[in-house]
């Protein structure tokens, strides 16, 4: 398994679990999408977001959103991850759609589900609530929703949202 | 929207045929309305299509209309209650689902499902790519106006979910492939069903081949409709029969492979011409190499356990609960709180029906997981869909959108 | 002349009944699915059950409508999203009388293993439900017995319109 020449402007690198990765900052994610596409990896597994709010591992994340992409260069069979780290007082970074044309609907779906805005994307609306659905539904603040679960203390627990004071 | 679209060159031998159309400019676009509630769009999917008599100009698909918050779910469940939702976001393939998620939480856990329980998972994939293969055979046929080959994939699709509830109780979501194994071991009436089933599937596949391979009008509407390059393929993400029908023979089973898939003597169903008629070929050759498969597996399944044992993580035999106090301590953990990888993320896909299905987790050290993704084959192959429609007639739409086999389960999660 | 002389002369060649009957009779055996499925329930219970293995086309229901308009029975057949729901609405009303709904699965009926912000939870909540199925898919068969279920109802309410 070859691993690529290393971009310029990675902040770190390692690997979990057998999958290799490396972290960027956000305003050298367009430069190092591009360059790593043009050494081979072509294909463009996914891309996703983490929200860390209140996570309890020994080491926090330095920022409350981790966006993930996950390239694959076909030849070599290798896949790498790019990781990102948006802050939660500006949750912005700029649009990859025009390097990996099938981000266009991911971001589109992050946007919906995280309220990350991507600067540059053509069309950045909601794609699977409705369009007058407010709030973004995987923030770990936003609840489960759904029926409460009369007599269910794990329910209270989790999935019902806070009373309005 | 560019008119250069109307000039594509032609794939290598074949001629594309486009409608006559006029220029855009010369008439007004009318547009219409396919779905949500439609009968050839495979499910809740909503196409807002401009068209320029009876020529396609542009297509939007809009999904979230089976947006079930399968993501959030699990993120409210524990790891082991969470197979069960697995199951449900790409309804056709449900064990093949099962697999992406266990074989991600073993990793992260750092086990390894034993040999049997390694070879029960080939067998149930396979017979779940059969059966999504039927069904995508079967509706893509009557859409076109072959109703025959409907009932006779059904016929045999009941086979497949008579095994399903065979092992695992379930005709279709079994849950029956989770981390650390499978659920139950293969019983010996399944085994004999199997056996049989891969003794009769040949002819029917043939039977289907009868009815439509060489078929004049079933050639006539698939043939040169729907084109997708083979660089397009790659630049849109497309994976599966969509990028094998394409030419280029990217198959996870044999490039990145899992569950020991690189030991069996099977090949790679590719077809050059990018159109749907080649990947019609693809999912006919697919199933053929499923049911070889199948028997090398059937003939190679060794004895032993079929769940990794590893009490932190499985649950003892119900014997040992009488005697050791240690197996119902491990029982109490594992049923109340449940086991917790070490934090780290991992990434793992599968080939499904309709290709790259994987799952990436994300765990912090704790009983729930913080994150948990479907990368999902048929969000990113329907990106691919305004591409192909672009020039075609409405008729050869329908066409198109059988040949993508979306599974809105899968779209919208 | 009465019933009983009209008996003797024509023989055994006349049923009476009540008109009720008859319209029951006739509605409850040709009942039109509209194909409302929407998720993994629609395999199973229109897919499978139009199938050879069952053939609800026994009971006089294969006929299944694409458009609402010519469908007098609406399965709801999968999980109804927030999206989803005024579209399902929408069909309901497209539906001519007499119109009925069977709610198929736990997640038509209940919201099922998602209980969460994105599915109804439960689609009696938009619509009235005559006939809920239970199960994760049911089986075809007990959209069968569902079917038969509705046709008891169907005979029983005989001319008088639905309020």
């Amino acid at each position: 398994m070859t691993t690529p020449t290393v971009p310029e402007g990675v902040l770190a690198s390692g690997v979990v679990a057998g999958d290799d990765w490396i972290s960027v900052t956000r305003e050298r994610i367009r430069q190092t999408l591009a360059a790593l596409k043009s050494e081979g990896y072509e294909s463009y597994v996914f891309m996703t977001c983490v929200d860390h709010l209140a996570t309890p591992t020994v080491q926090p994340p330095p920022e409350r959103y981790e966006l993930v992409y996950q390239l694959r260069n076909m030849r070599t069979h290798h896949e790498l991850r790019v990781r990102v780290f948006v802050p939660e007082s500006d949750p912005t970074l700029p649009s990859v759609h025009d390097v990996y044309a099938p981000a266009n609907w991911d971001e589109r779906e992050t946007w919906d589900m995280f309220g990350i805005s991507f600067e540059g994307h053509p069309d950045l609306t909601r794609i699977l609530m409705p369009d007058d659905w407010v709030g973004h539904p995987l923030r770990r603040d936003f609840p489960v929703g759904g029926e409460p679960v009369d007599f269910s203390e794990d329910h209270e627990v989790w999935q019902t949202a806070p009373p309005e004071a | 929207m560019s008119d250069t679209r109307l000039e594509q060159t032609d794939s290598p031998g074949m001629t594309i045929t486009r409608g006559p159309g006029r220029g855009p400019g010369d008439g007004e676009l009318l547009t219409i309305n396919f779905g949500p509630q439609h009968p050839s769009t495979h499910g809740v999917l909503r196409l807002v299509v401009d068209l320029d008599g009876e020529v396609i100009r542009t297509v939007k698909p809009v999904i979230g209309y089976l947006h079930t918050g399968i993501e959030k779910q699990m993120e409210a469940l524990r790891w082991q209650q969470g197979v069960v939702v697995t199951d449900r976001h790409d309804y056709l393939s449900p064990p093949i689902n099962n697999l992406a998620y266990a074989l991600a939480v073993e990793r992260l856990m750092g086990v390894e499902a034993p040999p049997r329980a390694t070879v029960l998972r080939v067998i149930m994939s396979e017979l779940t790519r059969i059966s999504s293969h039927l069904i995508w055979l079967g509706t893509s046929a009557i859409e076109l106006g072959a109703m025959g080959p409907f009932m006779y994939c059904l016929r045999d699709r009941e086979k497949v979910l008579a095994m399903n509830e065979e092992i695992s109780g379930y005709r279709m979501h079994t849950s029956y492939i989770r981390p650390g194994g499978v659920m139950a071991d293969a019983t010996p009436r399944f085994l004999e069903m199997l056996d049989a089933f891969i003794g009769e599937m040949p002819g029917n596949i043939q039977q289907y081949e009868d009815l439509l391979t060489h078929n004049p009008i079933f050639v006539e509407r698939l043939q040169g409709v729907g084109y997708l390059s083979a660089e397009d393929a790659i630049r849109l993400g497309a994976t599966g029969p969509m990028i094998r029908g394409s030419g280029l023979p990217w198959d996870l089973r044999r490039d990145r492979p899992y569950c020991d898939y690189e030991t069996y003597d099977w090949e790679v169903a590719v077809e050059p011409a990018g159109d749907c008629y080649a990947r019609y070929l693809v999912r006919i050759k697919e199933f053929k190499e499923s049911v070889k498969i199948l028997r090398q597996a059937l003939d190679r399944l060794p004895g032993g356990p079929v769940n990794v044992d590893d009490r932190k993580m499985l649950p003892p035999p119900r014997e040992e609960l009488e005697t050791s106090m240690e197996a119902v301590i491990h029982h109490f953990k594992l049923f109340t709180e449940g086991y917790s990888p070490p934090p780290g993320d991992v990434y793992v896909a599968v080939e499904s029906g309709r290709g790259e299905n994987g799952c990436y987790i994300v765990s912090d050290g704790t009983h729930k997981p913080r994150r948990v993704k479907f990368r999902a084959a048929s969000f990113v192959n329907l990106q691919a869909l305004e591409h192909m429609a672009i020039g075609h007639m409405i008729a050869d739409f329908i066409a198109i959108i059988g040949t993508a086999d979306t599974v809105l389960g899968d779209v919208d999660r | 002349m009465g019933v009983e002389q009209l008996h003797d002369v024509l023989g055994d060649n006349i049923l009476t009944t009540t008109l009720g009957k008859v319209v029951g009779w006739g509605r409850a055996n040709s009942v039109w699915p509209a194909q409302f499925g929407l998720a993994c329930c629609a395999i199973e219970g229109l897919m499978h059950t139009v199938g050879p293995g069952f053939d609800i086309g026994r009971f006089g229901s294969e006929a299944m409508r694409a458009s609402p308009r010519q469908a007098d029975l609406m399965i709801v057949a999968g999980r109804v999203s927030q999206k989803m729901a005024p579209v399902l609405r929408q069909i309901y009303d497209q539906m001519p009388e007499p119109k009925w709904v069977i709610s198929m699965g736990a997640c038509a009926s209940t919201g099922g293993v998602f209980n969460n912000y994105a599915i109804l939870q439960g689609v009696d909540k938009i619509v009235p439900v005559d006939v809920y199925i239970p199960g994760c898919p049911p089986r075809p068969e007990d959209v069968i017995n569902a079917l038969m279920i509705l046709q008891e109802k169907i005979k029983a309410q005989g001319i008088r319109p639905r309020i």
